[in-house]
């Protein structure tokens, strides 16, 4: 409830945990192995039928938007100042030049950030925090161990809730938070200061209530949430599997004679997120005109 | 609705200091949180409001000093619309004192803690020494200035939380549940504050749940149920009335239900507090022997 993941009823939610997070090993391997842009896109829009399959085609555009902020400015201020760039590919007013190298840079980096991006959107969103857990203790980490990554996971948004609620308070204390650059940087005492307080405390508590309910003592855990790796989990590891030796072998003997990079590619895709960005911006800025027209009625 | 003040009289023609007007107010998640609320709040009143947990209350009083805007609907206090002004500005006029004091207090002394709100308003020296000694004053804080608010117990802590907000000295006291948690000396000490509150000058708003503290300041009472306003009042004609009571799972306090129950005591009055019992009672026994002297003298 207190997380990021979404239960839905789909193939992707009844994966082992262990099994996503294999996957996320692979997503990140694949990344750095298929270090051309490309490949790379190739496998972001591979990985697009996952997320339509798990059922979360509109959380993830929504999470992912942040993720395309990075890769447009990388992209941009990239292409065009990166010194490693030679060869001019295209111009814009006032005789900024994209280079082919640089270019080629960031696309590399940018897609890279999108890729494991798709990938731990996928695991978090389809994964509940005690499933993973007890996924990770039956690798035989130490209970403790999952249980400091489980609460993690959840403690983010209580700490999210108090925040608001300091901020709420001090602003009750005539803390004017809407100042200039200096002046929210002096806020962050007031504002961090009974934070972590609170956070401390909060910790504190939690650590009590775990020796009351017997959390140290020795040998197994039941878990409520049974989870099982059955033949759904081994096709999936099989497909990696055959999906990472396939990467390798191009990889190895197939980079020199093929060439899918090209300017058109490279300018097409930089083209494409500035018009994806634009379209954020400009429904960004309807709505707050609309609040705004909204407000005054 | 009509507007009633603590003295009873001039309501009418006074200007109301905050108003709130026909507010509604959705949170993002969809919410509805306070709907339809009319409210006028008056010089020198203590205006009590009283609900069942998640009725409203928090989400309403936190339109005072503007954390919240109306999502319809609007709110002036002090003639400022609250959807125009800066919460800070209006921080100056309401006081809210929330529920928690470690949300509040961060400061290393009592006393930085009290100049802090003055400190952000940016006045000048000598007001602020002014209006922090005043609260000293009021709040006796003399001997633990240097104090750090960490090492006080919870009640003491709530007072510095309290005391920080009435340094800077607002028009309106806004105290969230102030005697959740407090021991019978600190809820007394509650009721002492809000009595000296209203002496000098100050509105106070109070949410609570406890019956007793309204029993016995017998104040303006408001009862909300399911974000609605369902009753503005004097506390001894609300808690008089079972329909309001039980529509917002309210019980009054032991005494009021006991006077009430007690079928040949004098059923228009309502009596809050075990004083106003035993002077009715006296009064009932000098009347007997009145009537018995006169049995005897005739
Ligand atoms: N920040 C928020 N976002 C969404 N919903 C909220 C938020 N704060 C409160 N609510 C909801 O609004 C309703 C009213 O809450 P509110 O805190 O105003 O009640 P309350 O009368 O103060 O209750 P309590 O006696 O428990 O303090 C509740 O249903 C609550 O879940
Ligand atoms: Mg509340």
């Amino acid at each position: 409830m207190n997380s990021l993941y979404m239960p839905k009823d789909s193939l992707i939610h009844s994966l082992d945990p262990r099994t996503k997070m294999i996957f996320v090993a692979f997503v990140v391997a694949s990344s750095f192995i298929m270090n051309d842009p490309a490949l790379q896109l190739l496998l972001l829009v591979a990985l697009f039928p996952l997320v339509v399959i798990a059922k979360l085609v509109k959380p993830y555009l929504i999470s992912i938007q942040f993720l395309l902020l990075f890769a447009v400015l990388i992209m941009t201020v990239h292409g065009i100042y990166n010194p490693i760039g030679v060869t001019p590919v295209f111009e814009i007013f006032g005789g900024l030049t994209f280079k082919y190298e640089s270019m080629v840079y960031a696309s590399v980096m940018s897609f890279r950030i999108l890729v494991i991006g798709t990938g731990a959107v996928l695991f978090v969103m389809t994964t509940h925090p005690s499933d993973m857990a007890s996924a990770l203790v039956k690798w035989k980490v130490p209970h403790s161990f999952a249980f400091i990554l489980l609460s993690t996971f959840q403690i983010i948004p209580i700490i999210a809730r108090e925040a608001k609620i300091v901020m709420e308070a001090q602003q009750a204390r005539c803390l004017d938070v809407k100042g200039n650059i200096i002046q929210r940087v002096k806020n962050l005492v007031p504002m961090f200061a009974p934070l972590f307080i609170i956070t401390f405390m909060k910790v504190h508590q939690l650590s009590y209530v775990l020796e009351c309910r017997a959390f140290s003592r020795k040998g197994n855990k039941t878990s409520l949430r049974e989870t099982n790796i059955g033949s759904l989990d081994y096709s999936f590891l099989l497909g990696m599997l055959a999906v990472l030796v396939f990467e390798i072998y191009l990889k190895l003997f197939m980079m020199g004679s093929l060439q899918l990079t090209t300017d058109a590619l490279l300018t097409y895709s930089l083209i494409g997120t500035w018009v994806v960005c634009g379209f954020m911006l400009i429904k960004f800025l309807f709505k707050r005109v609309q609040g705004k027209v909204g407000g005054v009625n | 609705m009509k507007a009633q003040t603590n003295n009873g009289e001039g309501a009418e023609t006074m200007q109301p200091y905050m108003s709130v007007k026909n507010v509604s107010h959705v949170y993002p998640n969809g919410v509805t949180a306070v709907k339809d609320i009319d409210l006028d709040i008056y010089e020198g009143e203590v205006v009590a409001i009283l609900g069942s947990n998640g009725s409203g209350k928090t989400t309403l009083v936190k339109h005072f000093n503007g954390l919240l805007t109306p999502t319809k609907g609007e709110i002036t206090v002090g003639g400022l619309n609250t959807k125009k002004e800066k919460i800070s500005k209006l921080s100056s006029l309401v006081g809210y004192v929330f529920q928690n004091p470690n949300h509040q207090t961060f400061l290393p002394s009592v006393r930085k803690e009290l100049e802090y709100g003055c400190t952000n308003l940016k006045m000048s020296e000598s007001e602020m020494e002014e209006r922090v000694n005043k609260a000293i004053e009021l709040f006796e804080l003399e001997d633990k200035l240097e104090d750090n608010p960490f090492d006080l117990n919870s009640s003491q802590r709530k007072e510095v939380a309290m005391a920080s907000i009435m340094a800077v000295s607002p028009k309106v006291i806004v105290l969230d549940e102030p005697t959740t948690g407090q021991d019978h000396k600190g809820c007394k000490r509650v009721l002492d504050l809000v009595r000296m509150f209203k002496e000098h000058g100050h509105i106070v708003v109070l949410i609570t749940h406890d019956m007793h503290l309204i029993g016995e300041l017998n104040c303006r009472t408001i009862v909300m149920n399911q974000s609605r306003k369902i009753a503005d009042d004097q506390a001894d004609i609300v808690f008089s009335h079972k329909g309001i009571m039980k529509e917002a799972g309210l019980q009054p306090p032991q005494i009021t239900s006991f006077a009430n129950d007690l079928s040949n005591l004098d059923s228009s009055k309502t009596y809050l507090t075990v004083d106003s019992i035993l002077s009715w009672i006296k009064e009932n026994k000098e009347k007997k022997e009145e009537a018995v002297q006169i049995g005897s003298g005739s």
